[in-house]
């Protein structure tokens, strides 16, 4: 197994009113079958055992599905790779002596709470304007009564995976939050269940995003690009045609 | 201490019902004046903060995450159970009842696996209807897949992400009562210790995780939802920030804990690969249904895998048990491949894994099949490992899992704490000494969306709750305790870190209290475990302050409340002198090394009292029998 | 649900008006194309067709305001977009890539703002000096009518004229790039597969719309005006 020498450049902020800056640290003996996490984490053990405040970042469930990560490395929410969460990067994709640059996501609506920690509960609260079906508990009919298309259902989970990390908005030049908002909107309206709240839920929603401070959408797809699960702009087409229905 | 299970007398079918309709109910203008906490944001918790929220009670509701959507419910993969027997194949409530009392190895509650086998069917309906994207047959009906420990295909699933679907359904449910005002979410905020007043659960203490401040919160209940303690083992497959500390602290304010052994180790997780591992990585148990597990015949095999001819392999699961084959249960599963490992055969540079080869299935129904059903556990795969499942078989390895113990509750799933229920994988209620794949998310939601919102009304319609203050001194008291343990451990400022007095304390369980456990091993883990933590209050660096993030002060906290509760795993599975489920004392075997039960003496749950810490951990046992009207207790067999 | 005047303001709203207008646009552009190779004509094509558009009357002012709203929503949205992408990120990367792969960011994309406002500035300068400048009369069909082809051809033997042309016509070019598969992504274009057939034909499409601009200045500034082989005057 080959071990790497890596320089990372990370950025240090205390909280969001004190202003952050980049610190530079040397680590040694990074192996190929560390994950980027884990290659975070013996940095932090170092810096712990020197006396220094070590660097917090988001992270749960290493293995890409609770959206915690989400940081930009080298200019590139979750990193380098396609359809990978920073948690399933493994340092094998660098080399010696490679460089690092960390920062956390930038934007407005994602306000820093310490180093790469950023407060990202304005995606709750898009969610929390409209993205559900409204069904009391014991209300539900019989599972089968409404046959879904199996292909309806696969577009739908398609859209329904989307792990709320974020990367869409840290990579879009605008900070839209547009893939995020419509993959939810394509998910619910997708389905039969979904359609009694459609328009409005259409609508609750694209306010809200903008409410929060979201930038728009310009049709780059660079959130497509960065979305650790692939999730597609067909989801804001998806947004704005059913906003039109819900209009007109 | 008394503990009793209450559960109601009539008909094993009838029970759930009869107690329904016995319950007390409160008026829709009275819930509103009522107020529960619940703490904890997974399947259990959000379905419960949702349906109680709908019920029309005050919710508040604790997450330690930055959003409650990351529940660690949201990595479940492969599935949930339900008795709807769409595929005509014989399935029941009954058969779904027996086969979780029967893959629980008869160490759980009759009258409660009934009732959860009952609830099942509704799960999916709410489910479906909340727009969970399950997957589907051409003609648009539901499909299902089959699952480790049953004959009949009762697994409802999403893909390979089920339990991220399920919680998003729950968790979209529960921000529809948020918007509804009637559910207040607090996010970053760790439970620190629970309040009694007047020997009630009036509130808890949580940390502001973001600013470090330490609050007060008072209700007139407490639902906890906090998930396992899998993560005492260090590696496992809990998500980094999953604990036991909420848990534990209610057990030190005198909530019985129970079964504390049990805990599951899955049979096919992603092999350790080196000593800065942070976690283990499952791979679905679905994968058994067409994967088939071996490992060469010859201890010295130097062959590459796939060039291992047939009278090489050793297909050890089809041959030992060959009418369940590679479905049996994950506890039977997970031994059999240390045993096969102990004996040499093991793959891989560490020797610490088997097989797992799609080979005979790709051949039978295609690439593109395999693909469809699996294909993001195999991109995952091959991501972590960088070997390509679809061309060579996957190493695997068991890797610990879930925790069947927890807290002690009652059928209405109310701890010995009046007030303090306990819902999902926190109790310790419906899965005995091994839980069956699939059946956390039906607990889970079970508890939450279908049990809890009753059983909780009940109580508070029940008892008297005169209003109490957070400026009560029992707050005051339980804030200065929680400081005080946080100041107790920045001041140490000793020279190992954290996580190494936690790996540590994982090898010694891993070791002395996983796959299979000795008399002896057993003693000698609960000497080190007590070295090691004296030396950890001694010598523990934890950096910076309590005022501000410090994810290591978090971790430091929850390591020391593990130190505690790997004590007592240790002292539970040493007084279980049998071997059940997930629990195999070495000691009690079959001739052919299979868990040998002992019903005459150990039917029973076993649950503790905490008595204090002092050099070593103080506890009482108290025992609750269990007794099995309608099912007879046999060994299990899966041949 | 919001009024229609709500609607077109909120973020989605706006994203459908910008595509709307920009599709609008990219009509008007081909049109006004159409017009200009008259120019390559007989020798009074170009200004029968100037007569004709003027003997409209109030249809042509119809048209002109009309036209004008457009640019102007279109303009006003792009902008607004511009100064809201600044809020809503404070602070920049100091180090940012595209990943690539489906992403569509690029010189085109990321100079919208830039190609768009540079258009602003040109359309101004463009009416001024084409709309409102001075013209000698010709006859047509026996009537008076602006000699707009000679206003053209004198322009364009101005090297600072042509060239300016050539290089706001890449800039066009550019912006539609991005912009013509952008307008149908914002009206609700969802096909993956149509989706990246048509950004193919919206960069054609605008290579084509800025080559056919580009072509007559530096036609006319290198063929040396009414000397040039494919230009008829009287």
């Amino acid at each position: 197994m080959s071990l790497m020498t890596i320089n990372l450049k990370v950025w240090r902020q205390k909280n969001a009113e004190t202003p952050g800056k980049f610190e530079d640290y040397k680590l040694d003996g990074v192996s190929e079958h560390m994950s980027f996490l884990e290659m975070l984490d013996v940095l932090n053990e170092n810096l712990i055992k020197e006396g220094k405040d070590p660097v917090e970042f988001d992270y749960d469930c290493r293995e890409g599905i609770c959206g915690s990560c989400n940081m930009v490395i080298n200019g590139r929410a979750h990193g380098p790779k396609h359809k990978t969460a920073a948690c399933q990067l493994h340092m094998r994709t660098y080399n010696d002596g490679d460089t690092i640059v960390i920062e956390p996501p930038r934007a407005a609506a994602f306000p820093i709470i310490k180093d790469l920690v950023v407060d990202r509960s304005a995606f709750d609260r898009i969610i929390e304007a409209g993205g559900y079906i409204s069904v009391k508990t014991g209300a539900a009919p019989e599972a089968n009564l409404i046959p879904v298309p199996q292909d309806t259902s696969n577009e739908a989970f398609d859209y329904a995976t989307c792990i709320g990390c974020g990367g869409c908005v840290a990579a879009c030049p605008n900070s839209s939050a547009a893939l995020f908002t419509g993959a939810k909107i394509a998910h619910l309206n997708s389905l039969p269940q979904g359609q009694p709240e459609r328009d409005k839920r259409t609508v609750a929603m694209v306010d809200q995003m903008a409410k929060e401070g979201f930038g728009d959408c310009s049709n780059y797809a660079e959130c497509e690009a960065v979305c650790p699960v692939g999730i597609s702009i067909s989801s804001i087409a998806a947004m704005r045609r059913d906003y039109i229905k819900a209009i007109f | 201490m008394k503990l009793d299970p209450k559960i109601p007398s009539g008909p094993l079918a009838e029970k759930w019902t009869k107690h329904r309709n016995d319950i007390h109910l409160l008026s829709p203008n009275n819930k509103r004046k009522h107020k529960v906490i619940v703490v904890g944001t997974g399947l259990a918790g959000a379905s419960a903060a949702a349906s109680l929220s709908e019920l029309g009670y005050s919710v508040e509701v604790f997450s330690i995450l930055d959003s409650p959507r990351r529940a660690h419910s949201i990595a479940a993969q492969g599935g949930i159970n339900a008795a709807k027997n769409y595929q005509n194949d014989g399935d029941s409530v009954w058969r779904l009842f027996y086969d979780t009392i029967k893959g629980g190895d008869y160490r759980s509650r009759e009258a409660n696996v009934y009732r959860l086998a009952e609830v099942s069917n509704y799960i999916i309906d709410q489910a479906v209807a909340q727009g969970v994207p399950f997957g589907r047959e051409y003609g648009g009906l539901l499909d299902n897949r089959s699952f480790g420990g049953a004959q009949v295909s009762r697994t409802f699933y999403s893909r390979g992400q089920t339990g991220q679907q399920l919680l998003l359904g729950a968790y979209q449910a529960m921000m529809k009562e948020v918007h509804s005002g009637r559910v207040k979410m607090y996010n970053r905020h760790e439970m620190l210790d629970l309040v009694l007043v007047d020997g009630k659960a009036r509130g808890i203490i949580t940390r502001d995780l973001v600013k470090g401040t330490v609050h007060r919160f008072e209700a007139d209940a407490v639902i906890l939802c906090t998930g396992g303690y899998g993560n005492v083992f260090y590696l496992s497959t809990n998500a980094k920030n999953s604990n036991a500390t909420a848990a534990w602290r209610c057990h030190k304010r005198g909530a019985a804990f129970a079964n504390p052994c049990f805990v599951q180790i899955h049979p096919t997780c992603i092999p350790v690969s080196g000593d800065y591992q942070s976690k283990l990585t499952l791979m679905s148990e679905s994968l058994r249904n067409d994967g088939r597990v071996w490992v060469p015949r010859n201890k010295d095999e130097k062959r590459h895998p796939n060039d291992i001819p047939e009278e090489d392999r050793y297909y050890y699961l089809e041959e030992k048990y060959p009418s369940f084959g590679n479905l049996v249960p994950r506890d039977v599963a997970s031994r059999s491949a240390k045993m096969v490992c102990d004996e040499g055969l093991g793959v891989g540079d560490t020797g610490l894994a088997v097989y797992l080869d799609f080979r005979d299935a790709i051949k039978r129904d295609s690439k593109e099949v395999i693909e469809a059903k699996y294909g993001n556990l195999f991109d995952m795969y091959q991501n972590i490992t960088d070997d390509n499942p679809y061309e060579m078989p996957m190493r695997i390895f068991p890797a610990v899992h879930y925790t069947m113990g927890g807290l002690w509750v009652d059928y209405n799933l109310m701890s010995n704490i009046p007030g303090l229920f306990v819902a999902g994988e926190a109790n310790f209620s419906d899965h005995g000494a091994n839980r069956l794949g699939a059946s956390a998310l039906m607990q889970g939601l079970s508890d939450g969306y279908f049990i809890v919102p009753y059983t909780v009304g009940n109580y508070i319609a029940d008892v008297d709750l005169p209003k109490v203050s957070t400026e009560h001194e029992a707050f005051a008291e339980a804030e200065d305790s929680s400081k005080k343990i946080m100041d107790k451990l920045l001041a140490v400022k000793g020279n190992k870190t954290v996580i190494e007095f936690h790996r540590e304390l994982g090898k010694i369980m891993w070791d002395k209290v996983g796959i299979s456990r000795s008399k002896e091993g057993l003693e000698s883990a609960i000497k080190e475990i007590r070295a090691l933590r004296d030396e950890f209050w001694e010598n523990v660096n934890v950096p910076g302050d309590a005022n501000y993030y410090n994810k290591y002060l978090e971790f430091a906290y929850r390591v020391a409340d593990y130190f505690e509760l790997a004590e007592l795993m240790a002292i539970d599975a040493l007084d279980r002198g049998e071997s059940c489920g997930c629990h195999l004392r070495d000691e009690y075997q079959t001739e052919e090394g299979e868990a040998l039960r002992n019903d005459k003496e150990y039917a029973f749950v076993s649950a503790y009292e905490f008595l204090g810490v002092n050099g070593k951990l103080e506890t009482k046992l108290h025992k609750e029998q269990l007794e099995f009207e309608f099912v007879e207790l046999k060994q299990r067999s899966y041949k | 649900m919001p009024s229609l005047i709500e609607a077109f303001q909120s973020q989605v709203g706006r994203k459908i008006l910008t595509g709307l207008t920009g599709f609008l646009l990219v009509f008007f552009i081909i049109f006004h194309l159409a017009g200009n190779l008259a120019i390559f004509g007989e020798p009074d094509a170009m200004n029968s067709y100037s007569q004709f558009l003027h003997d409209l009357g109030p249809l042509l002012w119809v048209a002109r305001i009309g036209l004008l709203l457009i640019f102007v929503i279109h303009a006003y949205i792009g902008i607004s977009i511009w100064i809201n992408k600044r809020k809503a990120r404070p602070q920049q990367y100091k180090v940012y890539s595209s990943k690539g792969g489906p992403s569509r960011q690029g010189l085109s994309s990321r100079s919208m703002a830039f190609t768009g406002v540079v258009l602003l500035i040109f359309v101004v300068a463009h009416i001024n000096t084409f709309a409102l400048g001075d013209m000698d009369t010709v006859l047509i069909d026996g009537r008076e009518t602006h000699d707009i082809k000679s206003l053209v051809i004198d322009t364009f033997q101005n090297p600072i004229y042509a060239f300016g042309y050539t290089i706001v016509m890449i800039l066009l070019g550019a912006h539609l790039g991005h912009g013509i598969w952008s307008a149908f992504t914002s009206l609700t274009l969802r096909s993956k597969k149509a989706s990246a057939t048509i950004y193919t034909i919206g960069v054609v499409v605008a290579v084509l719309l800025a080559v056919g601009f580009l072509f007559i200045p530096l036609y006319i500034y290198f063929g040396g005006g009414c000397d040039a082989a494919l230009i008829h005057c009287n």
